[in-house]
C-alpha cells in the first residue's frame, strides 16, 4: 500500500478581484512506503497548497487523497494519527518552554503519560535539544526553532512525515542537522513527503521527485529519470564576472545565452555542436578559462527545460 | 527638509494604507462626541425626556398649575396612565404610583397629596417616591421639580410665610406685627394701611401663577424659601445599599472590560494562523468544531473569572453587596459572558486580518458602552439614542447588573427580558459567526 496517494485534486481560490486562482490542478501523486520524496517547484507552483490538503488544513474541490489507505475527510480524524507535519512557519507557542510544548502539542494523541514523556525525550534526542528543554522557545536560534518545530510534529511517531520548506532562512550548519534528522528519521521506516524550491536540497535528500508548475505535476521520477528527460547532460556556464559581461554581445553570436544568478549558459547555435567545439569557440574569444565550468545537468535544467523558466524566477 | 518632506509622505502614505488606524482616528472620536453632544447639549436631537409619575390627589388650583408645568417640562415627561393586562388605560393613584416605581417601571412619581396646600398651611407639600438607580437621572428630577415650583410661583412664599409666622406667633400677635409694619409704611412712605395690611395677608393664587416670572427669583431667595417646601421624600428601593454609587457603576464599566478581554480572545484565532499554529493543531485529530468551542469555553470562563474577581474587587474595597443575590448575578455573568464571546466570535469570522479584527471591535466595544449605558444613564439620551440603545448588548447586560445588585430581583425577574434577550443575543450572533467561519474558511 503507498503512503500516500493523491488523485486528480484540484484546489480553485475564489478572488474577488481577478479571475479565479487554479493552485492545484488535477494533481495525482502515489508516494511509496518508507522513500524521501521530494516535491521541486517554484514560489507559488502549489507544493503548499498540495501539503495544506494532504493535512487536512483545506478541503479540495475536487479529487480524493489516501494517507495509508484512510480517506481525509473531517468525519474521519483517524488520518490525521499516521501524519506528522512539519510547516513552513515556526508553528510554536515563543512564550513557553520547548518542553511546554512539546507536552501541549504531544497531549492531543491521546498517548499515556508515561509514553508521552519517553515520546518527548527521544524527540528532544534526535533534534539535539536535551539541554535547552526548559529555556523559552522565544529565546532559541532560528535553527534551535526549526529543530524544535520538526520535534513536535514526530511526538506520536507518524509513519508518514511531512515536511513544507522546513529549512526556509536557516543557515548551512542547520540545514545540515535537519538533513541528518530528516535521514535518521527515514531509515527508521517513517515516509517523508518534502517540498521545497531549492533543487540542491531535493537532490540531496530525495530517492524519488516531482516537479510541480502552476499546479500541474510537469514531470516525476527518480533524480535520473528526471535527468534523463534532458539532451544533453553537460553544459557549459561562464561565470559573471567583468570579463565575462563585457563579452556578452560576442557570446550571443556563438549561440543563445541564458543567465542565472551567478552564470551564463550558452546553448550553442548548432545543437550538434560537441563541448569541445564551444570551447574553441570561446578561446578565440579570449576569456579567461577560469571563469569556464563544466557542469552536469541538474534539477534546475530539468525545470528550465520544462517549463522555459527558471526555478527562482 | 527635502528629506523631512520624503519621511513624512512615508508616514502618511502608510497612515492611509491602514484603514482600521483611520477609523480609529477620525470615526470612533466622531462617533463618541455625537454620543457626548447628545447627552449634555447641543447635539443631534433634543435630549430624552426623563419619565415621572405624577399623582394629583389635590383639589387644589396651585396644584393643578404645578402640574400642568410639569407636563410641558423640557427634561420631564409625566406619566399619568397605564395599562392593565386587559389592555385599558387606568389613571395611576398613589399606591399604584408607588409600585411602578418600586417595580423598576418608572424611576420616580410625585404625588400632590390631598394636603398639599391647605388654606392654613404653611407650607406646600409633596410625596416623592424615588429609585436612584441612575444618580445623575434622580438629581435631575429632584432638580427639576424644584425649578419649576420657585421660578413658576415664586410669590406664594411670602403667603406661606406669614401663615407660619401665625402659627408660631398666634393670630393675635401675627395681626399686631401686621399693623405695625402697615402703620410704619404709612408713616414713613405715606402707603395706604389698609392697602398694606391686604396685601401681605391675602394673595390670590390666580394672581400668583399670572406673576410667575422664571428670572424673578434669585439664589439667596430660593434658598430661604426652599424650608417652605416639604418634600416627603421615600427611597422605595436601593436605600439598604451600603455604596449606591458604585453599586450603580459597576456592571456597566464590568461589561465593557469583559468585551475588550473577550474579543481579544476570540481574536486570538487570528494570532494562531498567523504563527501557523492553527494549521499545526488542524493537521491533529482535532476537528474545526473542536477548536472553535474550546476557544468559546475558554473565554467564557475567562469571563466568568474577570467578572467575578472585578465585583469581588468592588464587594472588598466598596462594600458593593455582591452576596445577598449571588445566585442571580452569577447567572447574569453568564449570560453576558455568552453574548460578549458570541461578540468577539463574529467579529472574528467576518474581520480579515487581526489588525481588521481589533479596530472593527474598539470601535464597535466603545460606541455600544457609551450608547448601552456603561458610562450615562441611557435616560439622558435623545430618543432616538435610547430606542438604538436597546439593539447593544451592553445595554441589556447593564440592565440586568442593575436589576441583580441594585433591585435584587429575583430570577424571575431577570429571566424576562434580560436573560431572555441576553441569551438570544449570544444565540443568534454565534450562529452567525459560524456560518461566516464556515463561508470564510477563516478556521
Amino acid at each position: 500500500m503507498n503512503s500516500v496517494e493523491v488523485t486528480n485534486l484540484t484546489k480553485i481560490f475564489k478572488t474577488q478581484v481577478s479571475n479565479n486562482i487554479t493552485a492545484l490542478d488535477n494533481v495525482s501523486l502515489s508516494i511509496g512506503e518508507g522513500i524521501i520524496f521530494g516535491l521541486l517547484g517554484p514560489n507559488g507552483a502549489g507544493k503548499s497548497t498540495l501539503m495544506n490538503c494532504i493535512i487536512g488544513y483545506l478541503n479540495p474541490d475536487k479529487g480524493k487523497i489516501l494517507l495509508k489507505g484512510d480517506d481525509t475527510s473531517e468525519l474521519n480524524l483517524k488520518y490525521r494519527l499516521h501524519i506528522g507535519y512539519v510547516p513552513q512557519e515556526i508553528a510554536l507557542y515563543q512564550e513557553l518552554t520547548a518542553i511546554q510544548n512539546l507536552k501541549i502539542f504531544g497531549s492531543f494523541y491521546d498517548l499515556p503519560a508515561k509514553v508521552l514523556n519517553e515520546r518527548i525525550s527521544s524527540a528532544l534526542h534526535l533534534v539535539k535539544l536535551e539541554d535547552r528543554k526548559s529555556d523559552l522557545v522565544k529565546n532559541f536560534s532560528g535553527g534551535m526553532k526549526r529543530r524544535l518545530n520538526i520535534a513536535v510534529s514526530i511526538l506520536h511517531n507518524p509513519e508518514i512525515i511531512l515536511c513544507d520548506e522546513p529549512t526556509v532562512g536557516v543557515d548551512p550548519q542547520s540545514r545540515n542537522a535537519i538533513f541528518d534528522m530528516l535521514k535518521e528519521l527515514n531509515k527508521q521506516g517513517k515516509t517523508i513527503l518534502y517540498t521545497t524550491h531549492y533543487m540542491e536540497e531535493a537532490e540531496r535528500l530525495c530517492n524519488k521527485l516531482a516537479i510541480i508548475d502552476n499546479g500541474k505535476i510537469i514531470a516525476e521520477g527518480t533524480l535520473s529519470e528526471l535527468i534523463a528527460l534532458l539532451e544533453k547532460r553537460e553544459t557549459i556556464k561562464i561565470r559573471k564576472a567583468p570579463a565575462s559581461e563585457k563579452m556578452i554581445e560576442s557570446l550571443k553570436k556563438i549561440g543563445e545565452v541564458t543567465e542565472t544568478d551567478f552564470h551564463y549558459e550558452i546553448i550553442p547555435n548548432n545543437s550538434n555542436s560537441k563541448n569541445s567545439e564551444l570551447f574553441n569557440e570561446l578561446e578565440k574569444l579570449q576569456l579567461p578559462s577560469h571563469l569556464l565550468e563544466l557542469s552536469s545537468a541538474s534539477l534546475e535544467d530539468v525545470f528550465l527545460m520544462l517549463t522555459g523558466r527558471s526555478l527562482r524566477d | 527638509m527635502k528629506n523631512i518632506f520624503q519621511l513624512f509622505k512615508k508616514d502618511l502614505i502608510r497612515f492611509l494604507k491602514d484603514k482600521t488606524a483611520v477609523m480609529l482616528t477620525f470615526l470612533v472620536p466622531a462617533v463618541l462626541i455625537v454620543i457626548f453632544g447628545s447627552i449634555f447639549g447641543g447635539g443631534s436631537g433634543s435630549r430624552g425626556k426623563i419619565p415621572i409619575i405624577v399623582v394629583n390627589e389635590s383639589g387644589v388650583d396651585l396644584a393643578a398649575f404645578l402640574e400642568t408645568e410639569i407636563d410641558s417640562s423640557n427634561s420631564l415627561r409625566s406619566v399619568k396612565n397605564y395599562t392593565d393586562e386587559n389592555g385599558n388605560e387606568i389613571k395611576i393613584d398613589h399606591e399604584k404610583a408607588k409600585e411602578l416605581v418600586i417595580n423598576g417601571n418608572y424611576p420616580a412619581a410625585l404625588v400632590f397629596p390631598f394636603d398639599f396646600f391647605a388654606d392654613t398651611s404653611s407650607a406646600i407639600k409633596f410625596v416623592y417616591y424615588y429609585d436612584p438607580r441612575n444618580e445623575i437621572e434622580s438629581q435631575l428630577i429632584q432638580g427639576t421639580i424644584q425649578k419649576t415650583i420657585f421660578s413658576k410661583i415664586p410669590s406664594l412664599f411670602p403667603l406661606l410665610m406669614q401663615r407660619e409666622a401665625k402659627n408660631f406667633l398666634g393670630e393675635a400677635l401675627s395681626d399686631s406685627f401686621n399693623s405695625d409694619i402697615a402703620n410704619m409704611m404709612s408713616n414713613y412712605f405715606g402707603a395706604n394701611k389698609d392697602s398694606v395690611i391686604e396685601s401681605i395677608t391675602n394673595f390670590d393664587i390666580v394672581k400668583l401663577t399670572q406673576q410667575s416670572d422664571s428670572n424673578s427669583v434669585n439664589n439667596r431667595q430660593a434658598d430661604f424659601i426652599s424650608n417652605l417646601i416639604k418634600f416627603d421624600s421615600e427611597q422605595l428601593v436601593g436605600a439598604e445599599k451600603k455604596n449606591p454609587g458604585v453599586t450603580r457603576i459597576v456592571g456597566g464599566w464590568a461589561i465593557m472590560f469583559l468585551l475588550f478581554t473577550l474579543s481579544g480572545t476570540a481574536t486570538s484565532i487570528f494570532e494562531e494562523k498567523q504563527d501557523g499554529t492553527l494549521k499545526r493543531i488542524f493537521c491533529m485529530p482535532i476537528s474545526r468544531s473542536q477548536f472553535l468551542w474550546s476557544k468559546y469555553i475558554f473565554a467564557i470562563l475567562l469571563g466568568i473569572v474577570q467578572l467575578s474577581v472585578l465585583f469581588l474587587f468592588a464587594y472588598y474595597l466598596y462594600d458593593v453587596d455582591i452576596f445577598s443575590n449571588f445566585l442571580n448575578l452569577m447567572v447574569v455573568i453568564l449570560a453576558s459572558a455568552g453574548a460578549a464571546v458570541a461578540f468577539g466570535m463574529v467579529i472574528t469570522a467576518y474581520a480579515k486580518s487581526l489588525a481588521q479584527a481589533s479596530g472593527i471591535s474598539t470601535l464597535i466595544i466603545l460606541i455600544m458602552s457609551a450608547l448601552g449605558g456603561s458610562w450615562f444613564p441611557v435616560t439622558l439620551f435623545p430618543e432616538w439614542m435610547q430606542f438604538a440603545a436597546k439593539f447593544t448588548l451592553t445595554y441589556w447586560s447593564v440592565e440586568a447588573f442593575l436589576q441583580v445588585l441594585w433591585r435584587d430581583a429575583s430570577f424571575t425577574d431577570i429571566v424576562f427580558p434580560y436573560l431572555v434577550i441576553l441569551i438570544g443575543i449570544a444565540i443568534l450572533i454565534n450562529y452567525l459567526a459560524l456560518y461566516l467561519f464556515k463561508k470564510r474558511q477563516v478556521v
